[in-house]
């Protein structure tokens, strides 16, 4: 088994529970989905006042509910088209609040060159997403690049837990950047093979 | 690809990215990350609410 494997199987103990708990209790959810936005807006206040080790703990309970939101579904027979559709709008909801929390903490600190890499790796980090959906629609499936949600995800909590976020900033900035031209690169060959007008 | 020497491949599978989350290239990469954003020294990189050199900025005191 992989290291990273090993750390995924030990993570999904305690999921495990919650997830049993929330379908016994019969939760919907879309109304986890939500609860997840709603505390990822308050992990990105405490990002935006500076207070990382606090933004950290509060990041790691929304991504519970963001986690289990799609297990929850599964196991309790909800799965809905909308239920994937709202999942996905309210992602980039959580996703734009952190990067946003950062910009402002950053443009308070008067440093003009962090409010550049966070604007920017907020735009990719939403064009890793887009570049996806948009390609799946010509395409079957466009999954390729390294830089996807929960990758970036685990790197803001390492960055707020150990106070090193300049440094996953510029990880999510580069590796989001390879992945949009990974999706790019797949989408054109994948529509040049099909025989699809590419000029 | 297969004539391509094997430094470019590695370079090329890093940035072209096909790899499944769990697998050992999926560690490598895990492990590369860690390292940089642990080892390099918040100095270098300008960070706002960082400071000190990090492991390797105290590496670096220590040798000199």
């Amino acid at each position: 088994m992989t290291f990273t494997g090993l750390i995924g199987r030990i993570c999904m103990f305690p999921l495990r529970l919650i997830i049993d708990a929330c379908v016994r209790l019969r939760i919907h959810p879309n109304t986890l989905t939500f609860i997840g936005v709603l505390i990822n807006f308050a992990a990105a206040s405490a990002l935006a006042l500076g207070k990382f080790v606090t933004a950290g703990v509060i990041m790691v309970v929304a991504n519970i509910f963001d986690f289990i939101d799609g297990k929850v579904a599964n196991e309790s027979n909800a799965v809905s088209a909308f239920g994937a559709f709202w999942d996905s709008v309210i992602d980039r909801f959580s996703d734009i609040s952190l990067f946003i929390g950062l910009i402002f903490l950053y443009a308070t600190l008067d440093r003009r060159d962090y409010v550049m890499v966070s604007a920017l790796a907020m735009m990719f980090a939403i064009m890793t997403s887009y570049t996806r959906a948009r390609a799946e629609s010509l395409i079957k499936k466009c999954k390729v690049g390294f830089m996807e949600r929960p990758e970036r995800i685990v790197l803001f909590m390492i960055g707020a837990f150990t106070n090193r976020m300049a440094a996953v900033l510029w990880v999510i900035l580069i590796l989001s950047i390879f992945t949009v031209a990974d999706r790019i690169i797949l989408t054109y060959r994948e529509l040049r093979d099909t025989g699809e007008a590419i000029a | 690809m297969s004539k391509t020497p094997l430094p470019l491949r590695v370079l090329w599978n890093a940035f072209y990215w096909t790899y499944e989350r769990a697998s050992w290239q999926y560690d490598v990469m895990v492990i590369a990350i860690l390292a940089f954003v642990w080892l390099t020294p918040p100095e270098w990189l300008k960070d706002p609410m960082a400071s000190g050199g990090g492991p390797i900025g105290w590496l670096i005191d220590a040798l000199k």
